[in-house]
């Protein structure tokens, strides 16, 4: 085996992790316009999903910009207009699943007592359990649920088991799902959210 | 070539050599991130593989495995950038997952078995085919996890609506990590039954 002196390593290993820094920083910076114009499509696909509309990633800039009005200066609150014609508030959410964040949109009736429809994402939840909850049949079950019960509390919608906490009337509940009981529940506590925000989003949209 | 085609078979990685199984559990619930993640882990491993053969000669063996882990974290970084930049959904779907590749044993495992001691050509063979070889088990478990789990092939279900009216249920077991073990039990112990040892 070749003797390498102590002098021709420490180069080696300087060279090799200096040309290797220099390179992937080059192509990430090179590469950055790219991702972030990816990910700014994927919010406006999402607030739009959330509002009902189906528009192809590649679409959803343009068509956010027609449809979506910004309510404050953080990107947090848009008003919408949704796919049956109504306006709505969508609120921007953030939560824990079980891996990672996890975060989504959820867009209000004007009067602030309905959901009219969810979208909802996630850093590194386990595909096929938890990242189920990006997934249409979930989030079909949120629209039109009720924020309030019938006495006008409000109560959320909330995410669980099936067969459990009956007093949870159906119009406030969704199916959690299985396999996946710490991503639903983050998406449940996520949901609260909506409790101090979809109380002034009413004036928040009449201020317009 | 015939000595190439050892990885598909009687010297799987996963199936005899016992590596990867970490991210064999964790992608195969459905059948299109293992596909994804197949696909990814032979790039890094063919590409690493290539690299490090190149410039076997002139690495001092004393830190032979830090050179390996900073080629490898190179080619698993570049793959998750231009993942990102390129196909974005199907970054989104792997998500930390590629980061874990630089943590799978098979490339470091190729890196020292193979690369290190053979020419540039045939270590990207090499690369390659264990690369395939992990990918083959992946897809396998993932095609009956997601068939039996979800009901569905490819995000199609394929199940039809009147087996589930009759009563047929999805087994919620398959979708869950432990089940992953068991199959790849069940295909070494198949596997192990067809071909001599």
């Amino acid at each position: 085996m070749k003797n390498y002196s102590n002098t021709y390593i420490f180069v080696y290993i300087t060279v090799l992790v200096t040309v290797i820094a220099v390179v992937l920083t080059l192509v990430s910076t090179g590469l950055k316009p790219r991702r972030d114009r990816n990910k700014q499509a994927e919010k406006c696909q999402q607030i739009l999903r959330a509002a009902g509309h189906d528009i192809d990633r590649s679409k959803a800039v343009a068509a956010f910009s027609n449809l979506a009005v910004p309510l404050t200066d953080d990107g947090r609150q848009y008003r919408v207009v949704c796919a049956d014609g109504t306006e709505g508030v969508d609120i921007r959410l953030d939560g824990k699943g079980l891996w990672g964040p996890i975060w989504g949109y959820a867009v209000v009736s004007e009067d602030g007592q309905t959901l009219k429809g969810v979208a909802f994402d996630h850093k590194s939840e386990t595909p096929g359990l938890g990242a189920k909850i990006t997934e249409e049949a979930f989030l079909k079950s949120f629209e039109g649920k009720k924020l309030y019960d019938k006495d006008g509390k409000f109560v959320s919608v909330r995410v669980l088991k099936p067969g459990t906490a009956s007093e949870i009337a159906e119009g406030n509940r969704v199916d959690a799902i299985s396999g996946a009981t710490l991503t639903s529940k983050g998406v449940d506590k996520m949901l609260e959210q909506l409790e101090t925000i979809s109380l002034s989003s009413p004036e928040g949209a009449s201020a317009r | 070539m015939k000595k190439y085609l050892g990885p598909l078979s009687k010297d799987n990685p996963i199936l005899v050599q016992t590596l990867g199984v970490c991210s064999a559990l964790a992608v195969t619930a459905q059948l299109k991130p293992a596909v994804v993640m197949a696909f990814s882990v032979t790039v890094v491993c063919a590409c690493s593989n290539f690299i490090i053969s190149l410039i076997r000669n002139t690495i001092p063996p004393r830190i032979r495995i830090i050179v390996q882990l900073l080629v490898v974290s190179f080619f698993v970084i570049m793959v998750d950038l231009l993942l990102q930049s390129f196909v974005y959904d199907v970054s989104k779907m792997l998500s930390v997952f590629v980061g874990l590749i630089i943590t799978n044993c098979i490339i470091m495992g190729r890196l020292e078995a193979f690369a290190l001691s053979h020419k540039p050509l045939p270590s990207l063979m090499d690369g390659v085919m264990n690369g395939l070889g992990y990918g083959l088990v992946l897809v396998v478990v993932a095609f009956f996890r997601e068939l039996l789990g979800s009901g569905t092939l490819w995000n199609h279900q394929v199940v039809p609506d009147s087996w589930y009216a009759a009563g047929y249920l999805n087994n919620g077991l398959m979708i869950l990590p432990p089940m992953a073990l068991i199959l790849i039990g069940v295909i070494i112990w198949a596997k192990n039954g067809v071909t001599e040892r």
